[in-house]
């Protein structure tokens, strides 16, 4: 799995790819908690490159959730692969994540405040 | 098959892989056959986390055997031994991060149990049937795997 940042005006975006497993999981960690930050950008994670996400990347992403509330940040997804968004409906989590079928359409909700959600 | 791997968790993609290959070998749906990669790979991995607490040179086993009428998975460890009674999953109403991987297991799975006369770690056996309806892997997910 690869996670790459890109920082654009008042959001950053975590580009994922690959597999989101017990193995990976604990980079795409480091990389939420660094960007989650009181007063930072909003941060939206990019699911489209995501091919298998597991109970410890969803874990992963509820924990970024829970920091992103704690700090006022906007947090959102986008791009969900059907069987992540199946994942995480079946988990009841679909309702709890703000999430977005592109980045346009998540840029336009998440990205133009810096807090609220 | 049977197929032994290291308990580290950068292998457990390989039983994925085998996991997939096996479910199509006997004619599940590709969003099937991911929903139980994903069992098969949460199973792993809570051996790898819970029973060898992160050490990864103990060994785990999957062996799968595929029957006219379903799959049977069987995953062994030579940890200590599992109290199944603290096996559950928990409530879906409680967001917090962890403890979905069992739940993910028990909606994946049509059976799960564990052998008590495996006297050396634990077995597990996962069994999911052919034709049983209202898998919520057949709801609409189409494959991706990865």
């Amino acid at each position: 799995m690869k996670v790459q940042v890109r920082n654009l005006d008042k959001v950053s975006i975590l580009d994922c790819s690959g597999d989101v497993d017990l193995y990976s999981s604990p980079r795409l960690r480091e990389s939420l908690l660094a960007e989650i930050r009181p007063g930072g950008p909003s941060v939206l994670v990019s699911m489209s490159g995501v091919a298998y996400i597991d109970s410890s990347g969803i874990a992963t992403l509820v924990e970024g959730l829970q920091l992103s509330r704690q700090t006022q940040t906007r947090f959102g997804l986008f791009g969900l692969r059907p069987n992540a968004r199946s994942v995480l409906e079946l988990a009841r989590l679909h309702k709890v994540f703000a999430i977005f079928e592109n980045e346009t359409e998540a840029v336009e909700n998440i990205g133009s405040t810096s807090s609220g959600i | 098959m049977r197929i032994a791997i290291d308990s580290e968790p950068r292998l457990l993609s390989i039983l994925r892989g085998v996991v997939r290959f096996c479910a199509r070998e006997a004619g599940f749906s590709s969003s099937e056959a991911e929903c139980l990669a994903m069992a098969i790979d949460e199973a792993a991995a809570n051996i790898i986390r819970h029973t060898y607490a992160g050490r990864p040179d103990a060994l785990l086993a999957l062996e799968v055997t595929h029957f006219a009428d379903r799959l049977e998975f069987i995953l062994e460890d030579w940890g200590p031994k599992v109290c199944e009674e603290l096996i559950h999953p928990r409530s879906l109403e409680d967001v917090r991060p962890g403890g979905l991987g069992t739940f993910f297991i028990s909606s994946f799975m049509d059976e799960c149990t564990y052998d008590r006369d495996f006297k050396d770690g634990n077995r597990l056996k996962l069994v999911k049937y052919l034709s049983r309806k209202g898998s919520p892997c057949n709801e609409g997910s189409s494959s991706q795997s990865g």
